[in-house]
């Protein structure tokens, strides 16, 4: 039974795609029925629209989310009408999405469900906190990495990231995508501090002093820039980004002198819009990312099979990637 | 006017209006759609019901049973789509069902707190003790809904088989097992939709009683909230008459801002007969803002709240209309005095027919004086025979009208110790009011423009010129 005992400590854990068909569902519905085995209680929500029987870019077949008796679930109400299971409503959430009330209900008699959930980070934090509040210990995310998203799966605790033959059928690709991916999860997080301060900083980019202080540097975004990248470091070596981290902005940063003392802090993981090539440069010649948030990233599920039909070898890619990732990788096929 | 669209009108007023503190959404709507009143009755009552809640508030053995009622009042829907749905007779979802039955639940638990506070016959919620039962047929006692098997004798069985069909030791044929789940799935969702028609239906009756105790608990967020409002700001219940008679008037945005600044607020005290009332006084003396606060009074009294003065008397009028700052509209072609001008005669012709409290700052300042004179003179005389009341600031002197006369007594070098300049001068105006029986506007432009520390050439010449 691997990796659900490296949860059961967790308030809240997502699920992230790496791409579309990486076995996030099927990864999902394993720690569902795990858990339901066990006796644990948990509550399964999503961030916007997921758990379509099709997957609507690739048209292949898509495993649906199965709930069993006692979890609890957040749908919208347009999807919990379409539900195939029997529920309780215990809540509904008037504040409209664009598929109407969020609807939370326990299960009775199991069944598959079409999850969708909130829109942005802050709904998403209030679930979590108030499925707690009705005595559910344990909140899963199903976490689309969608860069469109307002809302972040870093705010759970732990993460799990799936990846697989759809991001890449050459082995030694997927495992650097992969690997770079899970570095960006691995950024450390500022100290609380200066969390706090920076989370309530909605939008611009902004230099930090040597004491803390935060100077707005004149930018509404670092898409802005342009070519006055130095005089965003006049206060300090330490620049938080509210919005993305563009790769043309960290290239321009990583020919900067000094680059060695800069820190470059981001939201969280999703903010930044870097490719492997642009970050290695940037981090060999010393310069460091940091983020606000940052979740546990506790296990990799991984998906042999593409959407076009390309098969990996499962033993051999298992344990090709966790050597690199430093993790254990289970293959979602045979967990 | 519903209060919406006077908040628009009127930056004083809709200050106030946001400064309620609505749990709900239903007590938000219900505070938007209040109509100005001029219903002497009515807004007695409202006054009385304000002044029943009011003692409660400060009443520390009802402070639990306050926190529990708002916290009621934010768990409250604004319903409305379904109790439409519901008395057009068009079947409901299973949503809309747990949402009638969350209101006849919430309903129950504000009914006991609120005869806790003996507050029965203010806030008169009706019963909804059938539709909950309807709704909870188990007697659960809870707000969660589904379609309970004793709804009908069919579902318990049917759900029975889909856990059998779905459990773990179940190793028939994959496929077979599918269909046989899928065939009776389909057949328990007709069920439990035969069952939620029958509830439509059986609820249609209900509607009447659904809306009222939507309606009457928002009514109960929107008098909790002017009642703290009252008890937070001090605010006084006005009594009704044919004058205006008010000690202590503030203006409430300036004076919560004043207070939280630790900077002093001088109240000031105006009584007013009907017809016109011409108000000198020196620049920055608050002439205006006395214009704003007494506006802002009378809406705040007929829009059923008490107001931001010690004691009021008030009359009932039909309107309130102010002609205060620049009118200038751009947009229409308009300069400042044509616009100034069209509003301020079309309000006159308003006051003919109407009892309006109307607001004038400054009327014609932007003419040449002796034009201006004249046509606040002939507006001084005509407003002086209506009905309503007219407040008119003007720094025209010589006017020869025979009404009403109030000055602000203004500068005052004795009043502060500081400096005087441009951030303190503030400090060194008396802005209190007093009869003035004379026919001449202050003449203090060039004292306070010297203290404000002007161009020294630019004083001294005009000086020499007067």
């Amino acid at each position: 039974m691997p990796f659900v005992e490296k949860i059961l400590p967790y308030r809240s854990l997502s699920i992230v795609g790496m791409e579309k068909n990486t076995g996030k569902t099927v990864c999902l519905n394993y720690l569902l029925r795990r858990l339901h085995e066990r006796g644990v209680a948990v509550a399964v929500t999503s961030i916007g629209i997921d758990g379509e029987q099709v997957d609507s870019v690739y048209a292949t077949a898509k495993p649906e989310i199965t709930l069993y008796e006692g979890t609890h679930f957040i749908t919208s109400e347009q999807h919990y009408r379409q539900r195939r299971l029997v529920s309780r409503i215990v809540d509904v959430d008037r504040q409209h999405t664009a598929l109407g009330s969020l609807v939370t209900a326990e299960v009775l008699c199991r069944g598959k469900v079409i999850l969708s959930g909130a829109a942005t980070t802050e709904k998403l934090r209030r679930q979590i906190d108030e499925l707690e509040a009705r005595g559910i210990p344990l909140t899963l995310v199903d976490g689309a990495l969608s860069r469109l998203s307002l809302a972040s799966p870093t705010i759970t605790d732990a993460m799990v990231l799936a990846t697989g033959a759809a991001v890449s059928v050459n082995l030694q690709q997927l495992v650097s995508k992969t690997r770079f991916v899970c570095s960006l999860v691995r950024l450390p997080a500022v100290e609380p501090a200066l969390r706090d301060k920076l989370s309530r900083l909605t939008s611009g980019v902004w230099c930090i002093d040597d004491d803390g202080v935060c100077h707005d540097t004149g930018f509404a975004s670092a898409l802005l820039v342009g070519s006055h990248v130095a005089d965003l470091f006049r206060q300090g070596r330490r620049l938080f980004l509210s919005g993305v981290l563009s790769d043309r902005l960290l290239r321009q940063i990583a020919t900067l002198p000094h680059v060695e003392e800069i820190t470059l802090i981001a939201r969280d993981f999703t903010k930044l819009f870097i490719t492997p090539e642009t970050y290695a440069d940037y981090h060999r010649r010393g310069g460091q990312l940091a983020v606000l948030q940052q979740s546990q990233l506790t296990a990799v599920c991984f998906n042999p099979t593409s959407p076009q039909g390309f098969r990996l070898d499962s033993q051999r890619a298992c344990a090709t990637l966790s050597e690199a990732l430093g993790l254990p990788v289970y293959d979602v096929k045979m967990i | 006017m519903y209060l919406r669209d006077r908040i628009k009108q009127d930056a004083a007023f809709q200050y106030v209006v946001q400064s309620l503190e609505l749990m709900s959404p239903v007590g938000q709507r219900r505070l938007m759609s209040q109509a100005f009143c001029r219903d002497a009755d009515a807004l007695q009552h409202e006054w009385d019901n304000l002044e029943r809640v009011l003692p409660l508030l400060r009443d520390t053995a009802h402070a639990q049973t306050l926190v529990d009622l708002r916290h009621q009042l934010m768990c409250l829907h604004d319903i409305q789509g379904t109790l439409a749905q519901l008395r057009e007779h068009q079947t409901l979802t299973e949503v809309d069902l747990y949402e009638l039955k969350h209101l006849a639940y919430l309903t129950h638990v504000m009914r006991r707190d609120i005869s806790q506070m003996g507050l029965e016959t203010v806030v008169d919620l009706p019963k909804l003790g059938d539709v909950f039962a309807l709704l909870d047929p188990d007697n659960t006692g809870i707000d969660n809904f589904y379609i309970y098997d004793s709804y009908d004798p069919a579902l318990a069985p049917m759900r029975k088989e889909l856990r059998r069909l779905q459990s773990d030791d179940n190793t028939g044929d994959d496929a077979e097992r599918q269909q046989a789940l899928c065939d009776l799935l389909d057949r328990h969702d007709a069920i439990q939709q035969q069952v939620i028609a029958r509830l439509s239906a059986q609820l249609t009756t209900h509607a009447a009683t659904l809306q009222e105790a939507l309606e009457t608990a928002g009514y109960c967020d929107l008098l909790l909230a002017k009642a703290q409002q009252a008890a937070d700001w001090q605010l006084c219940r006005p009594q009704l008459g044919d004058h205006v008679a008010l000690r202590g008037l503030v203006h409430p945005q300036l004076f919560q801002q004043h207070q939280s600044q630790g900077l002093r607020y001088q109240p000031v005290d105006i009584a007013l007969r009907s017809g016109v009332c011409l108000i000198t006084g020196a620049n920055m003396a608050g002439k205006t803002v006395l214009l704003k606060a007494l506006g802002c009074a009378q809406l705040m009294a007929q829009y059923g709240l008490f107001v931001a003065a010690e004691t009021a008397t008030l009359p009932l009028v039909d309107d309130v209309v102010s002609c205060i700052g620049d009118d200038q509209d751009a947009l229409q072609g308009l300069s400042s005095f044509a616009a100034e001008i069209l509003r301020i005669s079309t309000n006159l012709q308003r006051s003919r027919s109407e009892r309006l409290l109307l607001l004038i700052d400054e009327p014609a300042r932007t003419t040449n004086p002796v034009e201006g004179c004249a046509i606040v003179r002939s507006l001084a005389t005509l407003l002086n025979g209506q009905a309503g009341f007219a407040l008119v600031t003007t720094h025209y002197s010589g006017l020869g009208v025979d009404c009403q006369r109030l000055r602000v007594r203004g500068f005052d070098e004795t009043l502060s110790q500081q400096p005087i300049n441009a951030q303190s001068i503030n400090q060194f105006i008396d802005y209190s009011l007093v009869e003035d029986h004379s026919d001449t506007a202050p003449h203090e432009a060039l004292r306070i423009a010297e203290l404000l520390g002007c161009d020294t050439e630019l004083i001294q010449k005009a000086k020499a010129s007067l």
